[in-house]
């Protein structure tokens, strides 16, 4: 029962924490050397993505082949959200650690535990707080696809929003992982320290183990870039989505383990084993669930409608043998071209490496090197080719089916388009840096006294 | 039954108002005692002041109690009952020695997320301003506070709160005697407004002067309890001074 003397620990407004802690963040400097970092970035980025997109669109003007290959997407966005990437992995934490590392450093968190919220609201409250930073990160390259849609340029809209929400999904997980660090660290620095090893850490992953067989490509696909790559392919994966959103949810609940200081250590580990299993058996859910939708206007990630429809009426198991070594360009090739898009057209598809452990070196004096030995029921046929135009037949040939007439209005027709993009450099140079200058002053100045404050309050 | 416990069981029985009872309670740092079986009763409306030197244990008393600090053994009651760690926080308010929160923020907006997050009305924030007077700087950023206000915008914080019990570290440190006076009358108003409030002051004159009952501390253990009239009879003398009885009894 509760006592009558008691405060209600739930209940308690949610708006002063929130309008606190985004005032935690704006007050900071962090926020704004990155807002003020990012113009440039992303301005430069973007005329430099505009330049190059117009000079491939002039040698295309006359050739319909040549502007097919030419998509808004890859040319402008990708690029251009490139910079908001880099500033994300490299700035971002530090302004994520801000909305906790500074109370745990004067004492504050000792303070902000007593209030009458639960820790889980107090860290929901700062994650909130992090989206909020995210958006005005977001301002620059946002103004970017608002410059290039008055350029004229193409915008496809499901595409442009796979691709925001993927980055999105990115900087919240930074930012819980900045979060975590925050929680666990006596300092902003040392925090910045795990956050860092944390986003540098997926570079090094991607770089060094990113094509290499086994153990080490699964590695590698922890990366947290691996979370924006299926986006920027214009493919909206419902398992990514579910484990990225498992990841953030996870750095966010360890966060609330390690929030408290009056919580013994041991029960914090203890907690946090048991938050980290759960997240581990979300992941194994999410690696099971392979439904996506092919959001790219050019349809990258899909064979024609045509074949789709055929495909999928494939009911058999499909073992495809590969004997590639995965970092051998032709395997790349080939999982681009045809087996992502096998796995997502056919129901019961099997890859197998054959030649998982073995380097392209140690490979290429077999004879047998380089065969794909595809087997459908009961059927085995083989060939090298990495292209679709020579597999799909040999597929239809294997399930004894026609192969489907191509459909009619299919093809991507690109959209090239030269333009001049030096007035945006203004913008992103001199226009919004003045605006993020206005904006610090605005969310730095004194805040009026409720009239009660100075009346009462003036008399001690 | 240890000594400390004892004395704090025969004076629950002794004050049937007893608020809250701490019955035990131990903490080490390593190989270092820092608390060792502290036992003793907090009643209701009093002034209870935790004595003892730098060093003494006080603080981490404080943080144990408050739940803000895991305690490695012991109990903390609340009238009768034993609520969990995180949800003493429901009953009592403990304020830091030495803190300067949220220093990029304005006093003003300070103290009125605490009177916000608490449901308190505007009145209680502009009482609480006017008796720590800090009309003044309700536009200064917190970190541009001198040591005075900024024990003073502490204080405001503890005095909005509603919990019925509040622990004060060093409530007096950074004022000067003019100001120290002031602030105590501040703290005996608001025990006579019915908060009970537990005090550690490492000025033996500052607590002889604010606090209605005492509890002694040395090295982690409990030295004595009681009025300054009961510590003077425990030991036998009369007419002592705290200082003079707390050096008698560590």
């Amino acid at each position: 029962m509760r006592s009558p003397d008691a405060v209600p620990v739930r209940g308690a407004p949610l708006r002063p924490l929130l309008a606190k802690e985004l005032r935690e963040i704006v007050s900071g400097r962090a926020l704004w050397t990155m807002l003020l970092i990012l113009c440039p970035l992303v301005g430069y980025s973007f005329w430099q993505a505009v330049v190059l997109y117009g000079e491939a669109s002039a040698a295309a003007r006359d050739s319909p082949v040549l502007a097919s290959g030419l998509s808004p997407l890859d040319g402008v966005l990708v690029p251009t959200f490139g910079a908001l990437y880099v500033a994300v992995t490299l700035l971002f934490p530090f302004v994520a650690i801000r909305s906790l590392g500074r109370e745990k450093e004067t004492g504050a968190l000792r303070l902000l535990v007593q209030l009458p919220y639960r820790v889980p609201t107090l860290i929901a409250a700062k994650m909130t707080a992090i989206f909020g930073a995210w958006l005005l990160a977001l301002v620059p390259a946002a103004s970017a696809v608002v410059i290039w849609a008055a350029l004229g340029g193409h915008l496809h809209a499901p595409e442009t929003a796979d691709l925001l929400f993927g980055h999105l999904l990115y900087g919240l997980l930074v930012g819980a992982i900045a979060l975590f660090a925050a929680s666990i660290s006596e300092s902003s620095a040392t925090a910045a320290i795990i956050a860092l090893a944390f986003t540098i850490g997926s570079w090094v992953l991607d770089f060094a183990l990113a094509g290499q067989p086994g153990a080490l490509d699964w590695v590698a696909r922890l990366s947290l870039t691996q979370t924006l790559r299926t986006f920027e392919q214009g493919l909206f994966s419902i398992g990514l989505l579910l484990g990225v959103v498992a990841a953030i949810a996870g750095f966010a609940a360890l966060s609330a383990v390690w929030l408290h200081p009056g919580i013994p250590p041991r029960t914090k580990l203890l907690r946090s084993c048991a938050c980290v299993a759960a997240v581990a058996v979300v992941f194994a859910l999410a690696t099971r669930l392979g439904s996506s939708v092919d959001l790219a206007e050019d349809r990258r990630n899909s064979f024609s409608a045509a074949d789709q429809r055929a495909l999928a009426e494939l009911r058999a198991p499909l073992l495809i043998t590969v004997r590639l070594a995965p970092e051998d360009p032709r395997y790349v090739d080939l999982r681009r071209n045809v087996l992502a898009k096998l796995e997502r057209a056919v129901p019961g598809v099997v890859i197998r490496l054959a030649t998982t452990g073995q380097s392209v070196v140690g490979s290429t004096g077999e004879e047998a090197y380089g065969e794909i030995e595809y087997s459908y029921a009961g059927r085995t046929d083989k060939s090298r080719s990495t292209s679709p135009r020579e597999i799909l037949p040999l597929l239809y040939a294997l399930a004894e089916r026609p192969v489907p007439p191509p459909g009619a209005g299919e093809d991507y027709p690109g959209y090239p388009l030269v333009a001049d993009a030096r007035p945006a450099l203004l913008w992103f140079f001199a226009g919004l840096p003045l605006l993020i200058v206005l904006g610090w002053w605005w969310a730095h100045r004194a805040p009026a006294l409720p009239a009660q404050l100075v009346k009462d309050g003036g008399q001690p | 039954m240890t000594g400390s416990t004892a004395i704090a069981r025969n004076r629950t029985a002794e004050h049937p108002t007893a608020l809250m009872q701490v019955v035990g309670v131990a903490k080490r740092y390593g190989e270092q005692r820092a608390l060792v079986d502290i036992s003793f009763t907090v009643n209701a409306g009093e002034v209870l002041g935790l004595i003892g030197p730098n060093g003494s244990g006080k603080t981490t008393l404080l943080e144990a109690v408050a739940g803000l600090a895991p305690a490695d053994g012991g109990r903390i009651l609340w009238r009768g009952t034993s609520p969990a760690p995180s949800r003493r926080r429901e009953f009592m308010f403990y304020l830091p020695d030495g803190l300067r929160p949220w220093d990029e923020q304005y006093v003003a907006r300070v103290v009125e997320f605490f009177a916000a997050a608490y449901g308190r009305p505007a009145s209680i924030t502009a009482q609480a301003v006017g008796a720590l007077g800090l009309a003044p700087v309700l536009r200064k950023q917190v970190g541009a506070l001198s040591k005075g206000y900024g024990r003073r915008l502490m204080l405001a914080l503890a005095l909005i709160t509603p919990q019925p019990l509040l622990l004060m570290d060093e409530p007096f440190d950074g004022f000067d005697l003019r100001q120290t006076r002031e602030i105590m009358a501040v703290v005996r108003n608001v025990a006579s407004n019915g908060r009970t409030l537990v005090l550690a002051i490492h000025q033996l004159i500052d607590a002889e002067r604010v606090c209605d009952r005492f509890v002694l501390l040395a090295d982690g253990r409990v030295r004595g309890i009681g009025t300054l009239a009961d510590l003077r009879a425990q030991t036998g003398m009369p007419a002592a001074g705290l200082e003079d009885v707390f050096l008698a009894l560590t």
